[in-house]
């Protein structure tokens, strides 16, 4: 009888973490049109800002679903999510050719925030040795 | 007064005038028959140029050393990753790590700049000379800064000694611990790259030969239109890691 009502209110508890874990996500999506994106493939890590990129006046058509698949994450599966491929004008260097945008192999450091710059944002991490930020 | 400097100073050989030149002087005119001596500082540039001829002549052979293009690396860590597996690092020492620091360009916009570090393998390294024991030394075939570890008494006297912080003590082998260009590991087997240069991505670290002329490390130290800069200078250590930017 007692295990029960205990099972109730664990259902309930989890019920509303998921709302609002999902409610949360929903409003990210909403305020900044995508949010921040963190590529970590093929190197950790680059960033990607929806907001930056709204705010030099695109939409979400400019990129979605070509060069982009809304789905965050498609793009690091593919193989030929390189540098190189941004060269020949793929993803990113579809704008960033130094014509639309700054060319990709220039201000590396605009978009690669490293391992520091992705701990920072996501956290102390496990695999870290503590000694990040020396 | 111009036309007084450009005056050649009558008795004044070619190799007294290097002497002076050695000093980071330059002699600017001859008085009183040769007496007395008018000597300026020579400007920095020319004073950079001679710091750098120090290099291109040293005994070793092959002179290891590194450039690394600063402007390249991303903090992808990959060559730190790499370095702790090849020289079994432990999680709370470096051989080599990267920096980070937040500038701002003359457009008043920030940026990041990532700066490898790793030791300097100086020409005149202060670790060495500190050593109670010689268990540090400068190898005199090739120029790297070696570790004995059975010499080491772990004082870390070369710890405080580096001016590059490119030491750590080792509780497992309780010695001094630091890069030695990947000698045991991977040179001495017949690799030509060290383990962090192998694992760049981004062709940050140049590896290679400073005394062979046709090695890409001497021809980026050497080429007469790039900046190229060692870091704390001052220290008088003549390191013999190299950065510039592409």
């Amino acid at each position: 009888m007692k295990s029960s009502y205990l099972f109730k209110i664990i259902g309930i508890l989890v019920v509303f973490g998921m709302l609002a874990v999902s409610i949360q996500a929903f409003a990210q999506d909403e305020e900044e049109g995508g949010g921040t994106i963190i590529f970590t493939k093929p190197v950790k890590a680059v960033i990607f800002e929806h907001k930056v990129h709204l705010a030099q006046g695109l939409d979400c058509d400019s990129c979605h679903d070509d060069p982009f698949e809304m789905a965050a994450g498609t793009a690091e599966q593919n193989p030929d999510f390189t540098m190189k491929s941004l060269y020949e004008g793929k993803y990113c260097g579809a704008c960033h050719d130094g014509e639309t945008a700054f060319a990709s192999n220039t201000r590396c450091t605009a978009c690669h925030i490293g391992v520091k710059g992705y701990n920072r944002l996501t956290g102390p991490k496990a695999e870290g040795n503590g000694h990040e930020g020396e | 007064m111009k036309e007084e400097r450009s005056k050649k100073p009558a008795k004044i050989t070619d190799e007294e005038r290097r002497t002076f030149l050695k000093l980071g002087l330059k002699i600017t005119g001859v008085l009183a028959g040769g007496t007395v001596l008018s000597v300026v500082p020579l400007p920095e540039e020319a004073r950079a140029l001679m710091e750098m001829e120090g290099y291109r002549h040293t005994k070793y052979k092959p002179h290891y050393s590194m450039v690394i293009i600063q402007n390249h690396c991303i903090d992808c860590e990959r060559c730190k990753k790499a370095c702790k597996l090849t020289n079994h690092v432990p999680d709370y020492g470096y051989r080599t790590t990267i920096l980070e620091k937040e500038v701002i360009t003359d457009e008043g916009e920030p940026f990041r700049v990532f700066m490898p570090v790793l030791c300097n393998h100086c020409l005149n390294p202060p670790c060495v000379r500190v050593c109670p024991t010689k268990a540090t030394y400068k190898d005199p075939q090739n120029g790297i800064v070696m570790m004995n570890i059975d010499k080491c008494i772990g004082c870390k006297t070369c710890m405080a000694a580096c001016p590059y912080n490119a030491r750590y003590f080792d509780e497992e082998k309780r010695a001094i611990d630091k890069c030695n260009f990947c000698w045991d590991t991977r040179l001495s087997k017949g690799e030509k790259l060290t383990a962090c240069a192998a694992a760049c991505p981004a062709h940050v670290r140049i590896f290679g030969d400073l005394s062979d002329k046709e090695s890409e490390v001497y021809k980026l130290v050497f080429q007469p239109d790039k900046i190229v800069w060692v870091l704390r200078p001052e220290c008088g250590a003549k390191p013999c890691v190299f950065y510039m930017n592409d």
